[in-house]
């Protein structure tokens, strides 16, 4: 077809920003055929896409439902390449797990943060809403995660954060876990204040600060 | 001795005409104000009174009479309409709001529909009528609100949220198809609650905000529904109030469609603006509720007095309240309008 590497990985790039679902499969597909390397078209491709949907959400012009969509089309595309991904590059994974704080039903926010973190080759898994403090520590602990990240929308329920970070230091294991949290009242102040590792206000910047914090 | 009866101070104000100052109302559902303070002072206690219609009835006459609040405001969650149609709910505790456990349809394609009047008929939308009916007729100086959550807040409260966003781009015709349906339960629910002497009904919908969905979706969908709602409680005489959460910025021109009475806005909106921007659309609002949980009663009561200063018409708390606000703020707030 004479398309080069780097057409084929901006049109992925395009795809996904542009909420193509089909087409971001086909054009997977066609990096697959090429014999190019699936994280790679990953990394340059696909997932360079979402980070610019990620910033036409910050600026206002996408807004949930297109950033979801935005995901959808990015995630197409992933079926059809991991499978092709070697086992080396899969294996650097950083696992977080994420939730929202007892009491609190407000997930949109997470599942966003969720969402961009998963593009950024994180493996996060999702712990839901009104996640008891005790169960962040569990399942951080179970699954051996390198940074346990916690949203709460509410002032009423915001101190349950302070909670998660009390049990791993009565366990003796807050070294062992980064802390980071987010959601409409939390500030950077009051992550300080309860000893949390990161803090960011948006989706796009818990990228940034997660990479910071396992140190890529 | 004062000029007007609460309920005819709001009730004038929401229809145009002049009164001597301007009420002063949180209309519960998500704008709810009972507090903890409220309710560790008269011994009627949530969660027990989400579930019984006297011990909602009392419970919201200790909320009119403790925090100066000139209405009453039922119910005190955003969950009867959703658990009607099927979703789980946790009631949650004295501090903390019923919130609903699961959404209980995957997907907007999935939605079993109901026969119309399932809201209505319900067990908990009963309490609310009969609570609302028990105010009415016992102090029918006082205004009782019904508060409603909007059609957008409650179809992502029966369909799995993230789902529901991503389908009202993908699967337009299903996802009308499903807010139509919970329209049409909303306002039979309504009228319910009009027939029973509310004074009038309020309708928050927070998944609903120009943040949330950008302008083209809201227009689609939020103006749409909520209107219809409108102007079906309007035909019965009852005025309408609708809040929407969040900045409004980018959905000013969709909110000057809104046909409801009143429209409630967040702190983040500068209300003498909007009002003048949107063709002095009478306006509601809009304390922050951060101030009202963490200032103190001094700043609280000047900001009331700045707030009165700009011609607002009705004065509220700007959108939900935590439950940990301090009653002397509170009080601080309806003081200072209340003396004009
Ligand atoms: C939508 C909404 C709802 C929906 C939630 C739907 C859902 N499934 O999530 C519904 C209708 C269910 C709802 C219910 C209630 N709500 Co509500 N709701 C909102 C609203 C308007 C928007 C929240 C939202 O989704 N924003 C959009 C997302 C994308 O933004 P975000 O959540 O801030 O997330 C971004 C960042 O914060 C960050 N982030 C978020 N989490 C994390 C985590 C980490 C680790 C990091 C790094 C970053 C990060 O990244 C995200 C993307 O950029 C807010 C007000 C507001 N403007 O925030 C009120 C708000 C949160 N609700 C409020 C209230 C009071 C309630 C109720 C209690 C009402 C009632 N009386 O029953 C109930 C909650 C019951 C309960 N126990 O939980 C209050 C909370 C007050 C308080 N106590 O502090 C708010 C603040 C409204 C207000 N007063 O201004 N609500």
């Amino acid at each position: 077809m004479g398309k080069t590497k780097d057409e084929l990985y901006s049109e992925m790039s395009d795809a996904v920003v542009n909420m193509e679902e089909e087409l971001s499969a086909q054009l997977s597909n066609e990096a697959v055929e090429s014999g190019y390397d699936a994280f790679e078209a990953i990394d340059l491709g696909l997932a360079k896409g979402m980070e610019q949907a990620g910033r036409l959400f910050d600026d206002g012009e996408y807004f949930v439902p297109e950033l979801l969509m935005c995901a959808d089309a990015l995630n197409a595309g992933v079926e059809i390449l991991k499978p092709y991904i070697k086992t080396e590059r899969q294996e650097k994974k950083h696992k977080i797990v994420i939730g929202v704080i007892a009491g609190d039903t407000h997930d949109i926010g997470k599942n966003l943060v969720k969402l961009m973190l998963s593009s950024a080759g994180f493996d996060v898994i999702d712990l839901g809403r009104d996640v008891p403090p005790s169960v962040f520590v569990e399942r951080a602990v179970q699954e051996n995660a390198k940074i346990i990240m916690i949203s709460s929308l509410m002032t009423t329920t915001m101190d349950g954060m302070a909670d998660v970070i009390n049990i791993l230091n009565e366990k003796g294991i807050r070294n062992e876990f980064k802390v980071a949290i987010g959601g409409g009242p939390v500030s950077r102040r009051f992550a300080d204040q309860i000893g949390a590792d990161g803090y960011s206000s948006n989706a796009n910047q818990a990228i940034k600060m997660a990479n910071e914090l396992v140190g890529r | 001795m004062d000029v007007f009866s609460p309920k005819e101070r709001l009730q004038k104000t929401l229809s145009g005409e002049t009164v001597d100052r301007p009420p002063v109302i949180c209309p519960g559902g998500m704008m709810n104000a009972a507090i903890v303070d409220v309710m560790t002072k008269t011994g009627h206690l949530l969660p027990d009174a989400h579930h019984t219609s006297d011990k909602m009835s009392d419970l919201a006459y200790d909320v009119y009479e403790n925090t100066g609040f000139e209405n009453f405001g039922i119910p005190f969650c955003m969950t009867v309409e959703a658990e009607a149609l099927g979703s789980s709910i946790n009631f949650g505790s004295l501090e903390c709001e019923p919130k609903i456990q699961k959404e209980v349809f995957p997907s907007v394609k999935d939605v079993t529909f109901l026969p119309d009047g399932t809201i209505a008929n319900s067990s908990r939308a009963e309490t609310v009528i009969q609570a609302i009916y028990l105010l009415s007729e016992k102090y029918p100086e006082i205004p009782a609100v019904g508060s409603l959550t909007g059609p957008i807040s409650t179809a992502a409260s029966i369909v799995d949220p993230m789902i529901f966003l991503k389908q009202l781009r993908r699967e337009r015709e299903a996802a009308h198809k499903v807010i139509d349906y919970v329209t049409e339960q909303l306002i039979s629910y309504a009228k319910l609650m009009a027939d029973n002497g509310a004074a009038a009904i309020s309708i928050a919908d927070p998944t609903a905000t120009g943040e949330i969905l950008g302008p083209k979706i809201f227009d689609e969908y939020a103006v749409y529904y909520l209107n219809k709602i409108t102007d079906s409680v309007h035909e019965l005489g009852v005025p309408v109030i609708v809040h929407i959460c969040g900045d409004v910025r980018m959905v000013k021109p969709q909110l000057q469609k809104l046909h409801s009475k009143v429209l409630s806005v967040d702190a983040i909106v500068d209300l003498a603006m909007l009002k003048k921007e949107l063709d002095n659309m009478p306006a509601m609002g809009n304390i922050s509720t951060y101030l009202l949980e963490f200032g103190n009663a001094d700043t609280v009561f000047k900001q009331a007095k700045h707030l009165l200063s700009k011609n607002i018409d009705i004065l509220a708390p700007a959108c939900g309240l935590s439950t940990s606000t301090p009653l002397n703020n509170i009080t601080a707030f309806t003081s200072a309008i209340k003396e004009g």
